[in-house]
């Protein structure tokens, strides 16, 4: 039997939705409701990797530091506070509250090195960089549940 | 005398150095000290013997009896109850929120009582569609008037109840009277300053009546636990008298019972309490011992009562203002640990009682702190949070307001110790 291997470039994504890190909290979530996904690779002029953002992140961003602070207060919190927070961190850069400490894997790195990863930081998602750190590609949970199925031998069918 | 300089020098620097924040103060404090033993100004016996156990312990107790105290939501069910019972009216819940603030912080320290009323501040103001800054600045002055009032409530009172063997009731017999005075005076003029500002509408009324403040409380049978050990706890403080407990085995007696009661983890607990602050104390504590050992307190002693006179009233009043002007420019913590030591020299060369100098130097050192926005750790952190929610409190801004507040504080405080201790 001729060994697999299990390298991120089989399973990784060549289409990775990325935004510039000159983009606003308004445009990033923009762009993860029109790409339909919960995370965005921020990207310099390079195309080198400078942080990552995620739908948690803007959520974060929106819920002020006294509640968090105080979770039981919410249920007091004025309703209309909600809108105003958002209105008014809609200008914000993204620079602002993207993760900076960015994980990132190269192609030919191994899927076991990609699942250590993402279980010892408990992270969804990996940017996959070249050499240069420049972004050529992306691989999430589902990618790796993949080479998990390949490995029990199990079929896809879609 | 190489050694009188050397102490000097290290006392200089790391105080200046305090100051400035360069430097985080626990690291510069820790680095003082260090140097007071490793260039010979003390063996490390005797700069063991200079750590005052006492106060560490009674910071430590408390800081793990309201840790995990303050997770069960009392604190906040008393602050949302008192806006209920303002009847949603800005003005009647904004002398309640003042009067809270400067209750819990004679209980608790003055930093956790505006990081527990911040919040709550945020959340009525947002209801009361009103703006939450002469809010917070109610927050920042009542938290230091109010933390006079007891022995736990602000850390220089904790240095100088354990060095001057003062009691739980002789701080509440002697403080709490010209605390509440200047409260009730503070509210009054904030309530003459703001009271225009302070109006809103019929539907934001509704909004705080329908409050159900029981929401808050998240823990019932952690609160009933809690309120039994703070019982238990400040039942100690008061019988102190009779059984002749220090405050930090009472404290951490307290801080005992309640990680039982709880069976909590005391992993967690113990490291919520703010070491930094304990190994502070301990940095400011070998530092100081290593001044007086060179017999430098000493000299400055002499130097003040030849200054003073050795007259009681002139002594007594001198060090009332000059500690609220120096806590009103710099961190009040290191100043009175460095007057400790002093004072008990004043009392031992002139024989002067040393009793209403005592609250004088508590009384200065902890209301000074309000005149800036950087006289109190409180004021910093309330001013940190009023920022990040877009609600700066200008450096110029807060002073124009403080210190009026503050002279006038200090004015009733000297009227008190005049009448009641020089008369």
């Amino acid at each position: 039997m001729n060994q697999k291997k299990y390298i991120v470039k089989d399973y990784m994504q060549k289409q990775v939705a990325t935004i510039s890190k000159n983009a606003t909290f308004k445009e990033a979530v923009e762009k993860m409701i029109h790409t339909k996904t919960n995370g965005l690779v921020v990207v310099n002029g390079n195309n080198q990797v400078i942080g990552i953002i995620s739908s948690w992140d803007l959520i974060q961003h929106i819920v002020p530091d006294y509640l968090e602070e105080d979770r039981h207060l919410a249920s007091f919190e004025s309703p209309d506070v909600f809108e105003k927070r958002i209105q008014e961190v809609q200008d914000n850069p993204i620079t602002k509250f993207m993760t900076m400490k960015v994980l990132t894997v190269m192609a030919t790195d191994s899927i076991m090195e990609a699942s250590t990863l993402l279980s010892e930081f408990r992270i969804r998602q990996l940017p996959v960089v070249n050499d240069e750190k420049k972004l050529v590609g992306y691989i999430n949970r589902t990618d790796i549940k993949r080479a998990v199925g390949e490995a029990l031998g199990i079929s896809f069918v879609f | 005398m190489n050694i009188f300089f050397t102490a000097i020098a290290i006392f200089a620097v790391t105080y200046i150095i305090i100051i400035s924040e360069k430097i985080h103060r626990t690291v510069i404090a820790l680095t003082g000290a260090a140097l007071m033993i490793l260039l010979g100004v003390l063996n490390q016996e005797k700069a063991i013997e200079g750590v005052d156990f006492n106060t560490l312990g009674l910071l430590i107790g408390m800081m793990i009896i309201v840790g995990i105290a303050k997770d069960c939501g009392m604190f906040q069910y008393v602050a949302l109850w008192a806006s209920k019972i303002g009847k949603g009216k800005p003005i009647p819940i904004f002398i309640m929120l003042c009067a809270i603030t400067a209750l819990f912080s004679a209980l608790l320290d003055n930093v956790t009582t505006v990081l527990l009323i911040v919040p709550v501040i945020f959340v009525v103001a947002n209801n009361l569609k009103l703006n939450p800054k002469p809010f917070l600045i109610g927050g920042i002055l009542l938290s230091n008037i109010g933390g006079t009032a007891t022995l736990i409530g602000d850390p220089p009172n904790i240095l100088i109840g354990s060095a001057a063997k003062l009691s739980f009731n002789e701080f509440l017999i002697n403080l709490a009277p010209i605390s509440v005075l200047v409260s009730i005076i503070t509210i009054g003029l904030l309530y003459l300053i703001y009271r225009k500002g302070m109006v809103t509408n019929k539907e934001a009324q509704e909004a705080i009546m329908k409050f159900k403040p029981e929401e808050a409380i998240s823990d019932k049978k952690l609160l009933v636990k809690s309120l039994i050990v703070i019982g238990i706890v400040l039942l100690g403080f008061f019988t102190h008298t009779i059984t002749h407990l220090e405050a930090a085995t009472i404290a951490l007696s307290g801080a005992a019972l309640l990680l039982l009661l709880t069976m909590n983890d005391p992993e967690k607990h113990l490291k919520e309490v703010e070491w930094t602050s304990i190994f502070f104390f301990v940095g400011l504590f070998i530092v100081v011992t290593g001044l007086e050992q060179v017999g430098a307190i000493r000299i400055a002693a002499e130097k003040l009562l030849q200054l003073t006179g050795g007259n009681m009233t002139i002594t007594t009043l001198s060090i009332l203002w000059g500690s609220a002007v120096f806590s009103a420019v710099v961190d009040n913590i290191p100043f009175v640990a460095t007057m400790i030591p002093l004072i008990k020299d004043i009392g031992a060369i002139s024989g002067l009682s040393l009793g209403p100098i005592w609250w004088a130097l508590a009384l200065g050192a902890d209301i000074g702190g309000n005149a800036t926005i950087v006289g109190a750790s409180a004021n910093v952190v309330v001013s940190g949070m009023a920022e990040k929610e877009g609600h700066k409190i200008g450096f110029i801004e807060y002073m124009k307001l403080a210190v009026p507040m503050t002279f006038v504080a200090m004015i009733i405080c000297t009227a008190y110790v005049y009448v009641r201790y020089l008369r």
